[in-house]
Parts: structure tokens; C-alpha cells; sequence
């Protein structure tokens, strides 16, 4: 294992070194690093293009030039000499001093957005799997493929014009018209019965029930000023809670064992108390307090599980802890949307942002730092999101018809399991095999592919800095971009590799 | 037994979790912050393309746009340029006088109660520094072909370089007044702004104090290029200091770094996203500004910039002129509009070298057939409707002498395109016409194919000469002829001689009119400005009668602001929306 | 497809019980049983007939090279403002008029313009797919016939290209060549974009070569040239001609968003993503300067992409065996159906006899559903089953 590791990453480093070679080349004749200077009028003009050639050494061939750059590599990893050296850029930045706040911004957008793609690509890849050759699967078919076929820019520039101004003046006066709520009730009961799909009468009804209650809470919403002032209140929050609950126990033991149900009772029963009790302490929190509440939330649900145990105390402590999580989520949600009035005073009631990661010179609690992150990072996420879940889609969903056909799945099916443990406990595990390579390589794309929606809502991540670079065949920059992309590439592909080792005996690492 | 303990640790253990976290929640509360105080004045958001690299505009690697409009509204300045890019004297700093022509002898003095932002007094300090950098008094040393030093000491390097040479100026005794003695006129005496850099604090960066940094100043003799002296220490670490120690990417830990002697001083800086401005306390000028914060974001996409306006995320925008940008910012509520021009022109050269335009018949014929109505109402028209093809290859619209020299220039000639002249010109003959240009900005792609449309009509085979890597081939001079565009700083005479002069540098279409060439030369020495305007017609007027090329359009300009921001005014200048930002109000 | 006659070993794909029995018919070739299962994917057959036809309309109308085509403008000139530049289509009563698409800010025909940036966004797509084939088919048989130094020397080469994200090597290939032209960029971007289809080769030939009929071959004597290429290759055609669609599906977002960036192809000629690049500061006041190019940059790569599922779908008919819902309506009319109630019934034998179809060539010793995977991840070129090669060694 030691030896493998050993040699994978010699020939990562091998490999790094060739392509940055490449990469080197092609940005040095990608363009004319002088051409700023040759068509200015200064009269220095002379003394100008010479410091530039100077400190940039290009009088000497790119090879040579990539050499020194390689130098300065080394240096980050063997201290000798000064230090790391990544260059500068043609205005005497040191790119070491760029690199990690570009990164900064662009893990930012990156890291949710992809989280969020595999989970609900996988996610609705499965069901579609379930429910293959369905009219539900025929329209994400559809969906995925279309957006799939989405040039990102498009995307991007379409959420800025339409959701961000639109959302944003729909605020100004937030009444939702009969038309509205009618439209928007027969769109979400087309979804629901395509979703829930069954005999044609099965169907009718789901989409009438679905529809109708749709604009009735819209409604209720609309005149109650719900998005000015949205939150949930205590009612909707108790529901909550307890709809959490039934899923984790449906999902993860099924709806007839009891011990679940008591586990989830006990954490939905405790996440209630904390609800009242804990207003105080949410109104002072900061960052910190909230990752400890987060922990301990999730400590308490595994300590229930432990206590409720029984027979199968691992499901029971996994339950407890599932459902403590995502029911102190919901509190905190509800806090977060308390704040919101006082967030969209603060952005003169045009809280939806379209540029930037963060409003300037914002000084406020958690809450409202919260929502600023939140309101400028979600039109970029869903923009990222919507092309690259597309593929995560297609992919589980044919992973896991595969899988279905497996002769270990009718095994189990035939030994009489019920199909929730078949397929979360067979199928799903196997599933995840052939997604891990999809994910690792997604992740150089996805950060490569950050590049224009960094640029349609102007985060100044990394992409910008690549761009910006190129533009003037400044290559210390782009190679300084190069370097994250291909290391986290490189990175995220082995880790693939010893995933894939650990959820498939039949690959072994050597 | 067993059981039990099994049960009781994990118990005792999140017993002891729970405490822990609760005393560590009890310290990671915070109380609730007070919001923003409005007291402080009004936040004004302004947006801007590129992110400030340096807090030193005058260096070769600082020489960006968005460097030097914070080092216009963060240090000392002798003078504005006004909207029509005339010369006002800021009293409130100091004043400045010419005490004789001939030597030019100009003497600046600072008002008593200067001050920098950290309370220090301005003085004569302050000015032998600004001199020092400005001039190469010191400098030593000889260059090779690639720019590499091979004798003799370079100190300070800039991005305007060193384009006056006086002697050792003189400081007063009261330490306010400097003067200086010109070698020999220079014409533009009056946009030598001697004060730029807080002297106390170069010399502390390098360690030593106010007196000994003047000292060093006073006592370093002049550079002489042949027999270079020894280099001064304390000077060559004042000069390594003020060429890189200004440049940062971020807000930089060194206070002093952002000392400032204007109207606003920086007081943040979230990388790559925006920079703050507050007003300076201790600056008293009339240049005090009328809000609380200044806030600059970086947004390099000039649509995101529009849409950030619209969203009323930004107040202020400088977008690129564009006939949709204009069309959409008008149909948003509450955005305030203003177009102009810049001070930027795009023109037409015709390669003296070439063997089609060698011949004055040539030229003249082609320049007949240039359509420069037409290419200004589909680039220019459709964002400013009042914009008129410029006519001179000199001056600018607005500009004193431009209506004079129009009239007399010889200009007319070419108003109207005139095929069937151009044809009797050529007499049959079709030559071809390489025109280099950028292919990659649309509006040269534009202008470069009415123009080959419309030559094609006088028998002209226009070859398409453009390239993305224009700039460099500019002064090959494998083209007959070249569309390209000059950025002139507005005010100042430095243009004449690139342009004119026989065998200038940026002279690149080989211009070689002995006359023109000898006036350009001689204008740098004019100090009087009836002569000047003179020498400056008479060149213009060879110019076209000798088919230099033509001027083709004043690149068009636009600002936008919210209309809750209140001042902003239109200015063509390399300053652009922050020229006059003492003005603004929300 | 006539080649790959005679060289299966064994008549493959007969469990595919979805099919019929048809398929399993003697003397039909894998090829026909290949098309004609693709033909009964009516989605893909229209996507394909979509996309030859905005081809032919878009060379028709504008002609290509010196040949003229029907429409009266070309995408070059520059006409008079018509209607303000705004489109003069009108659908009902029909009618072109003089822009149908408008025009674009300095008065060319946006027609024109629009259906010339369809021909380059095409031609990008296509010659980037075909030279990014040749050179993965060619790279992937060698390393897979000869293993060994050279397919360890092959396949680190494969890694260098395949560390560094498409859009970003392409960003710098086209700010080098857009002035190249379409031709000359797609070339380049096709030097890039091979790795994928490199990778998914080999393993197929790695698994192929050991095969009897490969041995069989050697023993009669054929040179390697002819193993590879006679033999092996009409074997691999399946995975190659799947990856190599979804290849071309992200060539034209790849196209799109280089040139988006500026770095594509350069103005007077044009593009689909020049197009929308040069307008998009036009996408509220002058739409149409956004939405043409748009529309058919979302037409082709949707066509495109449904395609290459119809090409998946009939080259790999595993996916089909399985629905649950039939499983549950247990209705047995046809043979999958039955099999699977058998097999859901505990019948294990009918389930084993499925699962023993031979059709599983191209995995090596790796996991299942790998080949598969290879070819749905090739639609984003940028390193689709890049840890392959180090599982295959192991």
C-alpha cells in the first residue's frame, strides 16, 4: 500500500511537471506578452517594454523561462532559497500571494455546487432508475438532456436577468396575482403526478390535490407578506421536524420497526424544546456557536439512538443523529429567515445580488452575514449546479439499472428482503462504485468550467485570474491557476482510485 | 456488571461533551452589533474592471487606470484638469509660479498647515522627493539592447519617464518653497505635479530619517552616464522602496504604505472584491468630499457591471460605449445617463515606406475614398448623436484651437468621399492596400470594411492586413496603411514629436515631412501659447496636405449612476468617473 | 459496418430478450442488428434527421466557399438598417421579409450571419470528433495491442493531456489559433480532446486481444496491423463511436464557451458563441441577437446528445433488461418480463442464463458497468475515466 501510494504520487508529480511544460509553452505563444506596451504612446515606451522583458525574462525562450518558473516551484517544497516562488504578474504581484484568495473565492462557489450536483444527481438518478421508462423518467430524460446542451454562460446570464432582477422588482410589490397561482399550481401538479405516477385516476387526483394546495399556501403566503417577511413559526416548524422524522425512520428502518420511531420521537421531541428554549441563545450566536450546536445536536441524536439501541443500535444511533441534524436545521432555517427583513433593509429591499460574493463593507451577525453569502452565492450555485447534475443524472441512473439486474439483487429479492432494503442496502451501495471515477473527474471540470460563471457574476476567483492572464500573456498567473486545477485534479483521481478499492474488493491497489 | 459499565461510560462521556460545549458556546456568543452608523455620511458604490495592484501609479507595473485614480484622490495635486482638460490650480495645497522663461525657472510653495493623513506636515521634503523621482537627476547608467544595466546606477524608474531635466532645485529656508531651473524650456512645465509621495514615509521604510533621506538628495551629485559615480545607499534603498514597496495585493499590514495627502485616504480592501475610501481628516482643501465612505468593487465583466446598476448594487458605472449598453441602462428606472467623448481617437495612417503610399498622388486619391460619416454613424452615432468625425490630427473637439485649425487645415477636402476624383487620380491604376488593424475590437473590424467596401469602388484592392497581435506589428511596417487608435493624456504637448518627428519611435507610418518634423521638435521648447498654437496649426495643416492619413472618430464615452447619486459629471480623461468626486452626493 | 462480419466469435447479444427475436436471426450482421435498433429509437432518429437538416439548410441557404446558396445576402456585407435591425420573420401569414433574423449592429444579415456561425460550429464539432477519434483509436489500439513500455509511455502521455481542463488548454489553443479559422481551431482542439476515447480503447483492446478469435488470427499468421485493424478494431467500434458522439456533443459547448471568452474563433467570420459573445450586452434591448444563436446552439448539442444515447442504447443493450415497474406489473408478454418474475420467484437459473450473454465485452478485469461509464462521462472531454489505467494495471 505504502510502495503504491509512494509511486503514484512519483508519477503524479512526473506528470504535473510534463504538463506544466506544455501548458508553459502554449501560454508563452499564446499571445504577445508585449502588446499593451508596443501600441502606447508613453514616452518611455522603450524603458517600459524593457522592464517588463526584464522582470519577466522574456528575452529568454519559453523553455528556459518555464525552467526558472519550475525552480520557484521546487522552492515551495524544498525550502531552500527564499521560499515558494510562483512569479509575478506583469504588475509585480506576487502570484503565491494571489493564488490562495482567487482559490479562496472559487472553492466558495465551487465546493456547494458540486456537493449539491452529486446528491441530487444521484438522487434523482435513482428514482428515475425506479420508475425507468416512466413518463417521470422520460421528462428528466429530457430535462438532464436539455440541460446538459446548456452552454453555462446561457444559464448564467438568464438566472441574473430573469431571477435576480425579476425576483428583486417582484418584491417591490409582493402580491402574486390569481393568474400566478394558477399557473403556479399547475405547474408544480404536473410535477408531483409525474413524480408520483400510478393509474391515470391515481394521477388526476394527485395533480388536482398537488395544484390546489400549491396555491393555496402561495396564497396564504402572498397575503400574509410571507417574502418580505418570511418565517416559519412554531406550527410549521413542529411539522417539519416530525415530517423529518418519518422520512429518516421510512427511509433507513422501515415504517414497522418501533425502536425507530422512538429514536426519531425522542430527537424531534428534543429539536421542539430546543426550538422554544434556545431563541436566546441563537440571537448572540456567532459562527462558532453554531458549528458547537451543530455537533452537539448530532451527538444527542446518537446518544438516543445508543439509549433506544436494542438489536440493531448502529441504525438506531444513525437515525437518532440523521434526524437531530436536519431538525436543528430547520430551527436554524426559521432563525435565518427572521433576519431576513432586516437583510433586505440593508440592501434596499433588492436582496437578491447579481455580482460579487459579498456585499462590501456588510458588518452584521451571523444571521445576516449568513444571508449575504446566501444571496450572492445562489444564483452562481444553480447555474454550476443545473449543467453539471445533468450527468450525474444519466450516469446513477444507468448504474443503477445495471445494478438492479444483478444476480446478488434478485438473490436478495428472492430471499423475500423488502424492496426498501434491496435497493438502499444492495443496490444503492453498488451504484456508488462507478460514480466515484465520474466524481473525481468532475471536479478538475468543474473548476475548469467555473471560469465563465466566475465571469458572468463577477467573482474575482480564480477563473478571472486565468482569464485576466491570458488576455495579456501574463503566464505566471495562468500557470499559478494551472497549478491548482491540475493538483486537485490529480488529487481528487487517486483519492477515486482508493475510494473505488474500498467499496470494490474485486480492485485492489498494489 | 459488564453491561452497565459499558452503558455508563459513553454517558459520563457525553455528559462531559455537553459541559464542554456549553462553556464553550457561553464564549463563542457575540453581542449584537450595532448597524451601520448613518451619522458617518452616505455609502457611494462605484464599480470598476480591474482590482488596484499598486498604491503607486508612476511606476512601470503600477501604470494602471485604476491605480491612478486612487492616487488622484489620495495625494497631493498641484493642479486638475477641468472638463474641457484645461489647467486649474488648487490653491488649497500650494501655489506654483513661473519666475523667468529663459532659464525656466518655476518656484512651488505649499500653504502653511499641509498635511498627511497621519497628522505630519507637508513640506519642501515632501517636493525634493516628488522632484527627484521625476527628473533622473541621479540617474547614472547605461542600458544594453536588453534593458539590463551595464555601468552606472538607475534609481528611480517611472512610468512617465524623464521627460524634463533641470538643475539641483533650491528649498527655502522655511522648508515650503522649492524652485526649479529648467536646462531648457519645456512646454509643458505647467503638468509637473512636484509632490506625490509622503517623504517621511519612504524614509522610514528604509530605515533612516526625513533629514538624512534630503540630505542624500542634496548631497548626491548629478548622474553622469560616463563617468558614473559610486552609488549613493540611502538614495538607491529610497528608489528601491518607492519603485516596488507601494505594490500589494492586498490591504497592506505597513499603515504608513497608505498615508495619504488628498481627499480621501483607503481603510479597506477585501481582495479581488472591492476597496474602501474615507475621507481624509486631515485634508481641508476644496477638495473635501460630501459622504462617508467610498466603496470601489472590482467587476470585471462589463455586463455584470450594467447589471450590478440595475440591481442597485452599484451607484456609478464607467461601462464600454456600446449603442445596447446605452439602450438598456435607458431602460432601467432610476439610472441617470451621460455620454461624451473620450480622449481617445481612432485614425486612419498611411505608411510613408510603402511602396503604393509613397506617392502623394496615392495617398491622396485613398484618403478620397475613406467614408468617415459612415463608419461614425454605425460605431459612434448610435451612443452619442451628436458626435461629428473629428478633423484634426492635433486637437480635439472642445479643446482650444481645434475650431481655428479646422478651418485652415485643409480637412474639408476630404468631408465627403469623392470616388470619381480618387479615380481620375489613380488614372486606371489599381494598386493594393494592406490595412493592418486589431481584429479582435470590432469597431476597427467595422471601420476597416466600410473602408474596403468603399475603395474597392476607386479601384483599390484593400487586403485584409488585420491581426490580434496588432500592436507589435505596427512598427514592422509590412502594411500600407493602419487603423488604430492614440490615447492622448487630454492636456500637454508630449504627442507632437512621436507623431511627426522623422524617425520617433511612434512615428510608425514613417512620416517624413521635414518641416513638420522640425516644428514638432521646436514645440517642445515653446513656452509661449500663441506660438505654440501656431506651431501646433501649421503641423496639423501639413499633415493633411501632405496625406498623412485621417482622423477618424473620438472613441465615445458613457457613465452611468444610479439617480440617488448626485454630481457625477461627464469627463472624457484618464481619470474618468472620479475626476471630480469632491462633488458627488447622495 | 460490413467489416465487422465474421470476426465475432461467438453470436453475441441474444439474451437481449427486449429485442425480440429478430435480432438473434441467423446472418444478420451486428451492424444491421445495431442500426436497426437504433432506428427503433424514434427519438434519436428524429434527433439526427434535425440535425442533418439545419446542416443542409444552413449550407443551402448561404452556400459554402465560392457556391452561393439561395439566400439573397451573405453573413459579409453590410446592408441598410431594415425595421430597425429588428427580425422581419413573421410566422403567420408566413413570411421571411428582409432580415427574417434581423440584423446586427453594423446592418449585417443576421441570417446570414447565424446559419454561416451553424457551418463553423458544425464543422468545429465535426472535425474536432473525427481527428480527436483517429487519434485516441490510434493511441488507445497501439497501447492496448502492445502493453508493455509502450503502453506505459502512451498512457502518462494520456495522463499530461488530461490533467489540464478542456475549456482551460482550449482557451489558450484558440487565443493561438482563432485566427486560424474554424478549420485550424478544431484541429487544435482536436489535439486536446483525444484522451478519453484513448482510454476507453484500450481497455477494450486489452480485453479483446486476448480473445480466441485474436489468437486464431495470430496463429494464421496476420501482421499486427491486421489484428489490430481487421480484427480487433470492427470489435471496438461500439465503445468508440458512443464516445466519440458525446465528444462531439461537448465540442460545440467547448466551441461556444472558448469563444464566449474571446478566444475563439475571430470576427468577420462567425460563430455560434462569437455571436452571442459580440451580443450579449444586446440581451435585453435587442434579444434577437442573443436568442438565434442560442436557439441552435441548444438545438445541435440537444441533438447531438440524443443521438449518442439512441447509439448507446443500441450498442448496449444491458440497460434495457431491468424496469421494475414491469417487474411489479408482472405481466409476461414478453421474455425480459417473464425472465425477471422468474427471477424475482427465486427461479435463479433463468436469471443466471441472462446474466452469462457474452455481450459484456470491453471490461477487462476491472468493476462492471465501467465501459459504460467511460462512454456517458466522454461527453465532458475534460477527463472522463482518467483513474481507468491504474485500475486496469493492478
Amino acid at each position: 500500500m505504502v510502495s503504491y501510494i509512494a509511486r503514484r504520487i512519483g508519477v503524479s508529480v512526473l506528470i504535473l511537471i510534463a504538463a506544466s511544460f506544455i501548458m508553459y509553452v502554449l501560454a508563452a505563444h499564446s499571445g504577445d506578452p508585449l502588446q499593451d506596451l508596443e501600441g502606447s504612446s508613453s514616452p518611455n515606451k522603450q524603458a517600459l517594454i524593457q522592464a517588463r522583458v526584464q522582470s519577466q525574462h522574456l528575452d529568454l525562450p519559453s523553455p528556459v523561462r518555464w525552467l526558472l518558473w519550475l525552480g520557484g516551484v521546487a522552492r515551495c517544497i524544498v525550502p531552500i532559497g527564499g521560499g515558494c516562488d510562483l512569479g509575478t504578474t506583469f504588475q509585480n504581484q506576487q502570484v503565491t500571494q494571489l493564488l490562495p484568495e482567487a482559490t479562496a473565492a472559487t472553492l466558495q462557489l465551487v465546493t456547494v455546487a458540486f456537493v449539491l450536483a452529486v446528491i441530487l444527481g444521484v438522487a434523482l438518478g435513482m428514482i428515475t432508475a425506479l420508475r425507468a421508462y416512466s413518463g417521470f423518467d422520460y421528462s428528466i430524460t429530457l430535462v438532464s438532456f436539455f440541460l446538459f446542451s446548456l452552454p453555462s454562460f446561457l444559464i448564467a446570464v438568464l438566472l441574473k436577468s430573469f431571477i435576480a432582477l425579476g425576483y428583486n422588482n417582484f418584491l417591490a410589490d409582493p402580491t402574486l396575482s390569481p393568474l400566478a397561482l394558477a399557473v403556479w399550481g399547475v405547474v408544480v401538479g404536473l410535477i408531483v403526478q409525474l413524480i408520483v405516477g400510478g393509474t391515470f385516476r391515481k394521477r388526476a387526483l394527485t395533480f388536482v390535490i398537488a395544484g390546489v394546495v400549491t396555491a393555496a399556501i402561495l396564497w396564504y403566503m402572498s397575503i400574509t407578506k410571507w417574502f418580505t417577511q418570511p418565517s416559519l413559526g412554531p406550527v410549521v416548524v413542529i411539522v417539519f421536524c416530525a415530517a423529518i422524522g418519518f422520512a429518516f425512520v421510512a427511509l433507513l428502518a422501515g415504517v414497522h420497526n418501533r425502536k425507530a420511531w422512538l429514536t426519531a420521537g425522542i430527537n424531534v421531541a428534543i429539536a421542539i424544546v430546543c426550538y422554544f428554549a434556545l431563541q436566546g441563545l441563537l440571537n448572540v450566536s456567532s459562527i462558532g456557536t453554531l458549528i458547537i450546536l451543530a455537533i452537539a445536536s448530532v451527538v444527542v441524536g446518537l446518544v438516543v439512538g445508543f439509549f433506544v439501541g436494542g438489536y440493531d443500535r448502529g441504525l438506531m444511533m444513525r437515525i437518532g443523529a440523521f434526524t437531530a441534524f436536519f431538525t436543528s436545521g430547520v430551527i436554524v432555517l426559521d432563525r435565518f429567515m427572521r433576519s431576513w427583513p432586516a437583510y433586505m433593509d440593508i440592501t434596499n429591499d433588492r436582496p437578491l445580488a447579481t455580482v460579487g460574493g459579498a456585499t462590501p463593507g456588510l458588518n452584521g451577525d451571523v444571521w445576516i452575514t449568513g444571508l449575504d453569502t446566501f444571496t450572492h452565492f445562489l444564483l452562481p450555485t444553480i447555474s454550476l449546479l443545473a449543467i453539471s447534475f445533468a450527468s450525474y443524472t444519466r450516469y446513477s441512473r444507468s448504474g443503477m439499472l445495471e445494478v438492479l439486474g444483478q444476480d446478488y439483487v434478485r438473490t436478495a429479492r428472492a430471499k423475500g428482503l423488502p424492496e426498501r432494503t434491496v435497493i438502499v442496502r444492495h443496490a444503492f451501495r453498488n451504484m456508488l462504485i462507478p460514480i466515484t471515477t465520474l466524481v473525481a473527474t468532475d471536479v478538475g471540470a468543474l473548476l475548469g468550467g467555473a471560469v465563465i460563471t466566475e465571469t458572468v457574476f463577477g467573482i474575482s476567483g480564480m477563473g478571472r485570474m486565468f482569464v485576466a492572464g491570458l488576455y495579456s500573456t501574463d503566464v505566471n498567473p495562468i500557470m499559478g491557476y494551472f497549478l491548482v486545477v491540475a493538483i486537485t485534479a490529480i488529487a481528487f483521481n487517486f483519492l477515486a482510485d482508493l475510494t473505488y478499492s474500498a467499496l470494490d474488493p474485486r480492485v485492489r491497489v498494489r | 456488571m459488564k453491561i452497565t459499565r459499558k452503558r455508563v461510560r459513553p454517558v459520563l462521556g457525553a455528559v462531559a461533551v455537553a459541559a464542554a460545549a456549553g462553556m464553550v458556546l457561553a464564549g463563542c456568543t457575540t453581542s449584537t452589533p450595532s448597524s451601520e452608523a448613518s451619522s458617518s455620511g452616505k455609502t457611494i458604490t462605484m464599480a470598476q474592471v480591474n482590482e488596484v495592484t499598486s498604491f503607486n501609479y508612476n511606476t512601470p507595473q503600477g501604470n494602471l487606470d485604476i491605480n491612478g485614480m486612487i492616487n488622484y484622490m489620495t495625494q497631493p495635486q498641484f493642479f486638475t484638469l477641468n472638463q474641457k482638460y484645461d489647467i486649474e490650480r488648487n490653491t488649497d495645497l500650494g501655489t506654483y509660479k513661473k519666475l523667468s522663461n529663459d532659464p525656466l525657472k518655476v518656484e512651488y510653495t505649499l500653504n502653511k498647515g499641509d498635511k498627511w493623513s497621519d497628522g505630519t506636515a507637508m513640506t519642501a521634503d515632501d517636493l525634493l522627493l516628488g522632484w527627484a523621482i521625476g527628473s533622473c537627476y541621479y540617474d547614472s547608467s547605461k542600458t544594453n539592447d536588453n534593458g539590463d544595466v551595464v555601468s552606472g546606477t538607475q534609481y528611480f524608474s517611472t512610468a512617465g519617464g524623464c521627460v524634463y531635466q533641470t538643475d539641483l532645485p533650491k528649498v527655502s529656508n522655511d522648508n515650503r518653497t522649492i524652485t526649479f531651473t529648467y536646462k531648457q524650456p519645456y512646454v509643458d512645465w505647467e503638468l509637473v505635479n512636484p509632490i506625490q509621495l509622503p517623504a517621511h514615509v519612504v524614509a522610514s521604510e528604509i530605515g533612516v530619517s526625513t533629514k538624512d533621506l534630503t540630505k542624500a538628495f542634496m548631497n548626491t551629485p548629478a548622474g553622469d552616464a560616463d563617468n558614473p559615480a559610486p552609488a549613493n545607499k540611502t538614495l538607491e534603498k529610497a528608489a528601491k522602496f518607492v519603485n516596488t514597496g507601494y505594490d500589494t495585493t492586498s490591504l497592506p499590514k505597513d499603515k504608513k504604505l497608505l498615508v495619504s495627502g488628498g481627499p480621501l485616504v483607503v481603510s479597506a480592501w477585501t481582495p479581488k472584491q472591492s476597496m474602501t475610501l474615507v475621507p481624509n481628516k486631515y485634508y481641508t482643501g476644496k477638495h473635501k468630499v460630501n459622504f462617508g465612505k467610498l466603496v470601489i468593487r472590482f467587476i470585471a465583466d462589463a455586463n455584470a457591471q450594467v447589471t450590478a446598476l440595475q440591481n442597485g448594487e452599484v451607484d456609478a458605472i464607467q461601462p464600454q460605449a456600446s449603442a445596447d449598453t446605452l439602450k438598456a441602462l435607458k431602460a432601467a428606472s432610476g439610472v441617470k445617463i451621460q455620454t461624451g467623448d473620450q480622449v481617445a481617437y481612432d485614425h486612419l495612417d498611411l505608411n510613408f515606406k510603402s511602396s503604393v503610399f509613397s506617392d502623394a498622388t496615392e495617398r491622396q486619391a485613398f484618403l478620397l475614398t475613406i467614408p468617415r460619416d459612415e463608419i461614425l454613424k454605425s460605431i459612434v452615432t448610435p451612443i452619442n448623436p451628436k458626435a461629428k468625425v473629428l478633423d484634426s490630427q492635433i486637437f480635439l473637439p472642445g479643446q482650444e484651437g481645434y475650431d481655428q485649425s479646422v478651418k485652415q487645415n485643409g480637412s474639408s477636402e476630404f468631408d465627403k468621399v469623392d470616388i470619381a476624383k480618387a479615380k481620375s487620380l489613380l488614372a486606371g491604376k489599381t494598386p493594393t492596400v494592406k490595412i493592418l488593424y486589431n481584429s479582435q475590437n470590432p469597431n476597427r473590424v467595422d471601420a476597416f470594411q466600410a473602408i474596403q467596401a468603399s475603395a474597392a469602388k476607386a479601384g483599390f484592392k484593400v487586403v485584409d492586413g488585420g491581426s490580434p497581435q496588432w500592436a507589435s506589428l505596427l512598427a514592422g511596417g509590412d502594411y500600407d496603411a493602419s487603423i488604430f487608435g492614440w490615447v492622448s493624456p487630454g492636456a500637454g504637448n508630449a504627442m507632437l514629436p512621436q507623431l511627426f518627428q522623422i524617425g520617433n519611435g511612434s512615428n510608425y507610418n514613417n512620416f517624413n515631412v521635414k518641416e513638420a518634423s522640425d516644428l514638432a521638435v521646436k514645440s517642445q521648447t515653446t513656452l509661449d501659447a500663441s506660438k505654440l498654437l501656431d506651431i501646433k496649426m501649421q503641423i496639423d495643416k501639413l499633415a493633411f496636405t501632405n496625406f498623412y492619413g485621417l482622423p477618424l472618430f473620438q472613441s465615445p464615452g458613457l457613465f452611468a449612476t444610479n439617480s440617488k447619486l448626485k454630481g457625477v459629471e461627464y469627463f472624457g480623461g484618464q481619470t474618468g468617473l472620479v475626476w471630480n468626486v469632491w462633488d458627488w452626493s447622495k | 459496418m460490413s467489416t465487422i462480419q465474421g470476426n465475432l466469435p461467438e453470436p453475441t447479444l441474444n439474451d437481449d430478450a427486449s429485442d425480440g427475436q429478430a435480432d438473434t436471426k441467423k446472418g444478420q450482421s451486428q451492424g444491421r442488428i445495431i442500426l436497426r435498433r437504433f432506428l427503433r429509437s424514434k427519438v434519436a432518429v428524429a434527433a439526427l434527421i434535425i440535425y442533418l437538416l439545419i446542416l443542409v439548410f444552413s449550407i443551402s441557404a448561404i452556400g459554402i466557399g465560392p457556391i452561393h446558396g439561395w439566400w439573397h445576402y451573405t453573413y459579409k456585407e453590410l446592408n441598410p438598417q431594415v425595421n430597425q435591425g429588428a427580425p422581419t420573420l413573421s410566422l403567420w401569414p408566413f413570411s421571411l421579409g428582409e432580415h427574417p433574423f434581423g440584423q446586427d449592429r453594423i446592418g449585417k444579415d443576421y441570417f446570414a450571419l447565424t446559419m454561416r456561425g451553424i457551418q463553423n460550429s458544425v464543422l468545429v464539432m465535426v472535425v474536432l470528433g473525427v481527428f480527436a477519434t483517429v487519434v485516441g483509436v490510434v493511441v488507445g489500439a497501439i497501447a492496448g495491442y502492445f502493453r508493455g513500455w509502450v503502453d506505459a509511455v502512451l498512457m502518462r502521455i494520456t495522463d499530461i493531456f488530461i490533467v489540464i481542463p478542456a475549456l482551460v488548454v482550449g482557451a489558450i489553443v484558440g487565443r493561438t489559433a482563432g485566427g486560424l479559422g474554424a478549420f485550424g481551431l478544431a484541429i487544435l482542439l482536436g489535439l486536446v480532446s483525444w484522451m478519453v476515447i484513448a482510454r476507453l480503447v484500450r481497455a477494450e483492446f486489452l480485453a479483446l486481444r486476448e480473445r480466441e478469435f485474436v489468437e486464431a488470427a495470430r496463429v494464421a499468421g496476420a501482421s499486427d496491423a491486421r489484428i489490430i485493424f481487421r480484427h480487433i478494431l470492427p470489435n471496438a467500434v461500439g465503445v468508440i463511436i458512443v464516445a466519440s458522439t458525446l465528444l462531439i456533443a461537448s465540442a460545440i459547448l467547448l466551441e461556444t464557451a472558448i469563444s464566449y471568452l474571446g478566444f475563439g474563433i475571430k470576427p468577420p467570420d462567425s460563430s455560434l458563441g462569437l455571436l452571442i459573445s459580440q451580443n450579449q450586452s444586446a440581451f435585453t434591448t435587442r434579444p434577437w441577437l442573443f436568442w438565434w444563436p442560442a436557439l441552435f446552439i441548444v438545438l445541435l448539442a440537444l441533438c447531438v446528445n440524443f443521438v449518442g444515447d439512441g447509439l448507446r442504447e443500441a450498442f448496449d443493450p444491458r440497460q434495457q433488461r431491468f424496469s421494475l415497474r414491469r417487474t411489479k406489473e408482472t405481466e409476461p408478454t414478453e421474455d425480459e418480463a417473464a425472465a425477471q418474475v422468474n427471477a424475482a420467484n427465486a427461479a435463479n437459473v433463468a436469471g443466471t442464463t441472462i446474466d452469462d450473454g457474452p455481450s459484456r465485452a470491453g471490461v477487462p478485469d476491472g468493476p462492471a458497468s465501467d465501459d459504460s461509464a467511460g462512454g456517458d462521462s466522454a461527453g465532458k472531454p475534460d477527463g472522463g475515466g482518467s483513474s481507468g489505467s491504474d485500475k486496469d494495471q493492478s
